[in-house]
């Protein structure tokens, strides 16, 4: 069965762009120069029920205005959406009560409340069983480790506690489809893998329909099956998270110092060559090719120090959008 | 008929307790903020409509505030001799509450702007000091010359104090309070239409910023 299904939706903004001093400003009440801004070129979706999409892309590049335009929060320019049969932007309550949005860089609970209290205040709004709810909230909040921390005030949580808490809210009228926005964004390590274990537990368990954004790749590889890569407002691939990190040439950045800087220059790669008297070195390159740079570099001198790190995801992509040539032209839509 | 020192006492006792009920800075201001800064989007994402949201919590807090602080007036007027006729309170109170609805509406097209307009609050305090000239907050609406005594009376914004506190005071008739109910659900109408009208032109070119 399908969850959601778009065709061709598009959103623009439109921006107006204010000249400066006080005259301008007044006289841009009447006539104002507007800037027009495409979002989200034509896309087509089918996503079935269950899956777990995870959408990927650069800040910009059209991820959240998606999910905004899936959840209801804003009206698509033109085109449609489909989700659970509603059209999201009309707003019924029958349609509200069975998605959720998690945004992870915004509060959506009462801020002066305990989280307690807000979910007695969200069980109302969502007409659920109030003994259910409570047995429901404690089990949510057992499961991430914060019962704790129910009772008190949204405002004196730190960044992962209210992180787990907003999880819960979003959690509480079990929805059939769940949008989440950066769920772990600004975490501590520790607080990101008790949210992505917990995230896979419960998406394995009630198995709704999820459509992920993150800028980290193990929100992505643990709990997505599919992957839809976005850039520029344009959906450029759209396939399982295994064939992408295949496709996707692994790279990691590899950084050392010589006990004793070299005499002469050293040509360790055609692109890699390091002068002489360089102390330190850090470079980014793919991770096949370290082995054989430590190799060369170790018989000019020992090596003091080393890092071997991953590279950022976003790295990963415009590494894999420059590789293929193909995606370089955006074919604006994908459907499965 | 003209104002003698007790009844004029009266009328600014009420007048000053009656135009605390019938003004909404704080929800107003809540309501523009949540358009401007985007966090209306946890409302917009959830089962609830922004309207009534926001009437719910003006409501209770001025039926709160209301019931706290009655008997202040009622005690000063007692004290001091005061024409007042409390059995016509319900009444009164009656009319200013469905005010509110009217109020709240105001509310809900200032809010609206917010999602044209990068800054809006200097609306609420324009609008506040044009409806205080409206309301008889400053002095009773039948002391204004003609015509603008009848225009200003006929409008619904002489149901924030003048006519509930004329009713109070003994200088309105029951007539004067159907009156209000009428021009208030006319106001309703009207400023519902425009209100309704720019929400969803509003809502329409809202870009969700801030989440």
């Amino acid at each position: 069965m399908v969850s959601i299904e778009t065709q061709e939706l598009t959103r623009s903004y439109e921006t107006y762009k204010k000249a400066e001093g006080l005259w301008k400003s007044i006289e841009g009440l009447w006539a104002r120069e507007t800037l027009q801004k495409t979002a989200l070129h034509p896309t087509t979706l089918r996503i079935e029920s269950g899956q777990i999409v995870g959408l990927v892309g650069s800040n910009g590049a059209g991820k959240t205005t998606l999910l905004k335009l899936l959840s209801g929060l804003i009206h698509p320019t033109s085109g449609s959406a489909k989700v659970l049969g509603f059209e999201p932007a009309s707003r019924k309550p029958d349609f509200l009560k069975r998605i959720s949005i998690l945004l992870g860089q915004k509060n959506q609970l009462w801020w002066d409340l305990p989280a307690a209290d807000s979910y007695d205040l969200l069980g109302k709004i969502y007409e659920l069983d109030r003994n259910k709810t409570k047995k429901r909230v404690a089990d949510l909040a057992q499961m991430l480790g914060c019962t704790a921390q129910l009772n008190v005030q949204l405002r004196r949580l730190s960044l992962g506690e209210r992180m787990k808490m907003e999880i819960i809210g979003a959690l509480l009228h079990e929805p059939e489809v769940l949008f989440l926005d950066e769920p772990t964004i600004g975490l501590d390590i520790i607080s990101q893998t008790t949210i992505r274990e917990f995230l896979a537990d419960y998406v394995k368990e009630r198995r709704p329909t999820v459509i992920l954004t993150s800028h980290y790749m193990d929100d992505i590889s643990l709990l997505a099956d599919r992957l839809l890569l976005i850039s520029q407002g344009q959906i450029v691939f759209d396939g399982a998270v295994d064939d992408f990190m295949a496709r996707a040439e692994s790279r990691q950045t590899l950084s050392f110092k010589f006990m004793q800087p070299p005499e002469v220059d050293l040509d360790v790669l055609p692109n890699l060559k390091i002068a002489a008297g360089t102390r330190a070195v850090s470079t980014e390159l793919p991770a096949s090719e370290i082995g054989e740079v430590l190799k060369t570099v170790m018989q000019v001198s020992p090596i003091q120090e080393i890092k071997i790190e991953e590279v950022e995801f976003e790295d990963v992509i415009r590494q894999f959008m420059q590789q293929d040539t193909q995606l370089r032209a955006p074919r604006g839509a994908a459907t499965t | 008929m003209g104002y003698g020192r007790e009844y004029y006492l009266a009328y600014a006792f009420w007048a000053a307790f009656i135009s605390r009920i019938s003004t909404s800075w704080m929800y107003e201001t809540m309501m523009i903020e949540e358009v401007e800064s985007g966090s209306i989007n946890a409302i917009l994402t959830r089962p609830v409509s922004f309207f009534e949201y926001y009437l719910g919590q003006l409501m209770g807090y001025k039926v709160l505030t209301t019931s706290a602080s009655i008997m202040v007036p009622v005690v000063i007027c007692l004290f001091m001799e005061l024409p007042v006729d409390l059995l016509r309170l319900p009444l009164a109170l009656a009319l200013v509450f469905y005010y509110l609805v009217l109020v709240h509406i105001i509310s809900m097209i200032i809010a609206s702007l917010g999602f044209f307009f990068t800054r809006i609050h200097h609306l609420t305090v324009a609008k506040n000091i044009t409806l205080w000239m409206f309301t008889g907050e400053f002095f009773p609406l039948d002391l204004a010359p003609e015509p603008f005594r009848s225009w200003l009376i006929a409008l619904p914004f002489s149901s924030a104090v003048y006519r509930p506190v004329g009713y109070l005071t003994g200088r309105l008739d029951h007539a004067t309070i159907w009156e209000g109910f009428v021009s208030i659900t006319a106001g309703i109408l009207i400023l519902g239409l425009i209100s309704s009208l720019l929400w969803k032109k509003g809502r329409e070119r809202y870009s969700g910023t801030g989440a």
